[in-house]
């Protein structure tokens, strides 16, 4: 029975091409817009997603002033007496501070200004360096006997950052003073990091004339301990020592997984507003295929009519008529969702050339959900004009004309 | 001629209720969707730039450190490694053209303010009567209640409006007292708002005093100049540019300062809002395409239903461009009609952004609607309409009268 349904509703597809076509190529672009949207949206997502997992959970980050003023530079200033306090606080495994500031780089006669950071040589350095997910790829890592040497990012040696590629070994001046290059960071990701210098903290503050600062304190939390509530001692310990109230921190106290939350959050706020633009162009798609289910039910009344003279039941034609217009929704669904990932995977090429490693995710949920979502759009939008024509009086409407 | 084809398209539309509601619905709801995300967009541009102009045009602004490769410019001078320094104030001021440039140090410091501390940007500006008289143009500076700074005021304070309202428990007001880093100030003088989000949170105290204050006995953190009268301020611009390069030694595109006119800096921002607007609407026009979709597969339905008829038209007389404009003109008043309501509906739209924006406390924007948008709206809608009716007025001003008037 159902299969006879289906052949009956090609067969009209069919009878009707063009129409048919219109209706269709609308729920294409929408779809199309939608998925395309999704994939990148998510695959973004994922990219920063697996950024934030390499640096582990276990991570806390401590940074004068509030997240805005880190942007804005300033600050109220941190200092080794923070740090101190940080490494007393009960559950703090490890904790290393750091200094970064924009300076001013120099390789054979060519000066760019980039982000140079001082990061310690002892033991403190792999938590740092697992939390900015610093790793070495090439030369080695910074030793503590390191005072004039330098790693840097991928993009300074790889991309023409320079007029001349720098090598491991070379010399670069930071503020007029020469580095030895010694290793060179994987590809992190983002371009702001990974056109950074990382020196021994020690010289940064000779560098910089920064004798105290500390721009940001990274901690790790002991085993067994649930970094949210260490970050609540870390953060109450600092209080404390500033003799503010609660809610008056001049400071910011962050475990990775917060900081992973915040992230996200904002990025699906933005994806939301996005998506549900892209998706106001579905509900014209769907208005148009009433019209279209309108337009072919007034067409057919005579046939309505011969359909319910020989026994049709109000259900049948329903049925008929429903199935119609969710297979306009579902065949604009399917070709739709293939241009959109196609539109995807074209932006992914793109910007993974240009920007950033990222990878449009196609999950079968998206391409199932997007089938799915355009049938549905189909048969809603039917619904009324499917049930017109399931109320019509066969005798009136055999007599139509 | 024209008239009668404009009533009897009418006619047609009036005739089929359902069929072109549900195509208005399409065009409806694409170009509300654009009209309310331009006017609304539109409105945060203008807010910007209103308050970037309230800096004036003739105003260039100097910072430290060179443009970063990234784009990761660095708002303030803090995160900088370079720095400028009150002798580069004079290179400036030497700049013929400038006729006058005065150096501002700013810091974060703790305020006190009855027994409640924040911690808030401190500008330390300079009270000598020249650069007093520039910074009363600046509208980042403009002073709502008392006074401003004066030439001999040494722990004195002028206090941004929000800090004063909102900042604190109790309302700040002239003549109280402050401790910014435990230093003991009195309140002279009260800003007027500026919607500068830094602006807004910031305290002014005499330039000599936050020298003192901050131990940066020679720094500057910005330097503000303002441009004689008739002369180009980029041209200008690049004077200072030359001058300082040559004051520092550093070759042309190394430089380790940044010099940006008022102009650059609102168009640099332009450009970036321009581009976020571009694709949220290109977004959202894509429903417009889908609606236009619409009213052409409704224009095919009823060149089809219509065929008889127009081959009865032609057999007695109507020419092909007759029945071409016949039909086109059906499918712009679709599409018109759906312009006036959709631009309506995008407008109340607008506003309603706007109100919850409000709401939340953003008040430098106003939904803008410009004639500019409203007459472009419609007109594009419009064209909308009779870009879809172009094929099927095309196949029906195209067919064979004999064939039509046989066709039922």
């Amino acid at each position: 029975m159902l299969k006879e349904y289906v052949r009956f509703t090609i067969s009209n597809i069919a009878a009707r091409k063009k129409r048919s076509m219109l209706t269709i190529l609308a729920i294409v672009i929408g779809i199309a817009a939608v998925v395309a949207l999704i994939s990148l949206g998510y695959g973004l997502q994922n990219t920063i997603d697996e950024q934030f997992e390499l640096m582990g959970t276990d991570k806390l980050m401590i940074m004068p002033g509030d997240l805005m003023s880190t942007f804005m530079g300033s600050g109220t200033e941190f200092t080794q007496h923070e740090l101190d306090i940080v490494q007393r606080v009960n559950g703090i495994k490890v904790a290393g501070a750091m200094i970064y500031k924009v300076a001013r780089v120099e390789f054979r006669g060519d000066t760019k200004y980039t982000y140079v950071s001082g990061i310690p040589t002892d033991e403190t350095r792999e938590v740092i360096e697992s939390m900015q997910n610093f790793n070495v790829v090439e030369g080695r890592d910074l030793k503590e006997s390191d005072t004039n040497a330098a790693i840097v990012g991928y993009l300074v040696v790889n991309n023409g950052f320079f007029e001349k590629n720098p090598e491991v070994g070379d010399k670069i001046d930071v503020e007029g003073r020469s580095f030895k290059i010694v290793g060179v960071m994987g590809r992190i990701g983002n371009e702001g990091d990974d056109t950074q210098l990382l020196i021994p903290l020690d010289t940064a503050r000779e560098v910089f004339d920064e004798p105290d600062k500390i721009d940001i304190i990274i901690a790790q939390t002991e085993d067994g301990y649930d970094p949210g509530s260490v970050a609540e001692d870390v953060s109450e310990a600092l209080r404390k020592d500033r003799s503010l109230k609660k809610g008056e921190e001049d400071f910011t106290v962050q475990t990775s997984e917060q900081l992973m939350d915040t992230f996200s959050s904002i990025f699906s706020l933005v994806l939301m507003v996005v998506i549900g633009i892209a998706a106001i162009s579905l509900l014209v798609g769907g208005i148009g295929i009433m019209n279209t289910m309108y337009m072919s039910i007034l067409e057919r009344t005579r046939e309505i009519g011969v359909m319910k003279s020989i026994g049709a039941m109000n259900k049948d034609v329903l049925t008929i008529f429903l199935i119609e217009s969710g297979f306009l929704g579902l065949f604009g669904g399917a070709v739709g969702c293939a241009i959109g990932i196609g539109i995807a995977k074209a932006v992914e090429l793109v910007i993974s050339q240009q920007f950033i490693a990222l990878k449009t995710a196609v999950t079968w949920e998206l391409i199932a959900g997007a089938l799915l979502f355009s049938f549905i759009i189909g048969i809603i939008s039917g619904f009324l004009p499917a049930r017109r024509a399931a109320k019509m009086d066969p005798v009136v409407a055999l007599r139509y004309e | 001629m024209i008239t009668d084809l404009f009533s009897i398209a009418y006619r047609n539309l009036r005739r089929r209720k359902l069929r072109t509601f549900l195509t208005l619905l399409g065009i409806v709801i694409g170009v509300s969707a654009v009209v309310a995300l331009i006017s609304v967009g539109q409105g945060m541009q203008m807010g910007i730039n209103d308050m970037f102009e309230g800096i004036g045009a003739d105003m260039l602004i100097i910072t430290p450190g060179g443009g970063v490769e990234t784009g990761v410019t660095p708002v303030s001078s803090g995160i900088s490694a370079s720095k400028l320094y009150k002798h580069d104030v004079d290179v400036v001021n030497s700049v013929s053209g400038i006729e006058h440039a005065f150096g501002m140090i700013s810091d974060i410091a703790k305020v006190e303010f009855r027994g409640q501390v924040r911690y808030l940007m401190i500008f330390g500006v300079p009270t000598d009567k020249e650069s007093k008289e520039m910074s009363e143009g600046i509208n980042l500076f403009k002073i709502e209640q008392g006074r401003r700074l004066d030439a001999g005021d040494q722990y004195k304070a002028v206090v941004a409006g929000v800090v004063a309202r909102d900042f604190f428990d109790k309302e700040i007001e002239i003549g109280d007292k402050l401790l910014i880093n435990d230093v003991e100030f009195r309140v002279v003088g009260i800003q007027k708002k500026s919607g500068s989000p830094i602006h807004d949170r910031m305290v002014a105290i005499p330039s000599d005093t936050a020298r003192e204050l901050f131990d940066k006995p020679e720094e500057v953190s910005t330097i503000f100049a303002k441009v004689k009268e008739g002369v180009s301020p980029s041209e200008v611009a690049e004077k200072v540019e030359r001058a300082m390069r040559d004051d520092h030694n550093v070759d042309e595109g190394e430089e380790d300062f940044t010099v940006e006119s008022a102009e650059q800096m609102i168009s640099s921002l332009n450009t970036i809002l321009a581009a976020v607007q571009a694709v949220l609407i290109g977004i959202a026009a894509i429903s417009l395409l889908v609606g236009g979709i619409g009213i052409m597969n409704t224009m095919y339905t009823s060149v089809v239903e219509q065929t008889s008829n127009i081959g009865l038209m032609k057999a007695i007389g109507a020419r092909n461009h007759d029945i071409m404009l016949l039909f086109l003109l059906e499918a712009g008043i679709v599409g018109l009609i759906g312009g006036v309501i959709g631009v309506s509906i995008g407008i109340v739209l607008g506003k309603i952004v706007e109100a919850a924006a409000v709401g939340f406390g953003i008040d430098i924007f106003k939904a803008a609607v410009t004639p500019e948008l409203v007459i472009g709206a419609l007109l594009f809608s419009f064209i909308i309409g009779t870009v879809s009716g172009l094929f099927p007025a095309r196949r029906a001003a195209k067919m064979n009268p004999v064939d039509a008037m046989r066709y039922r």
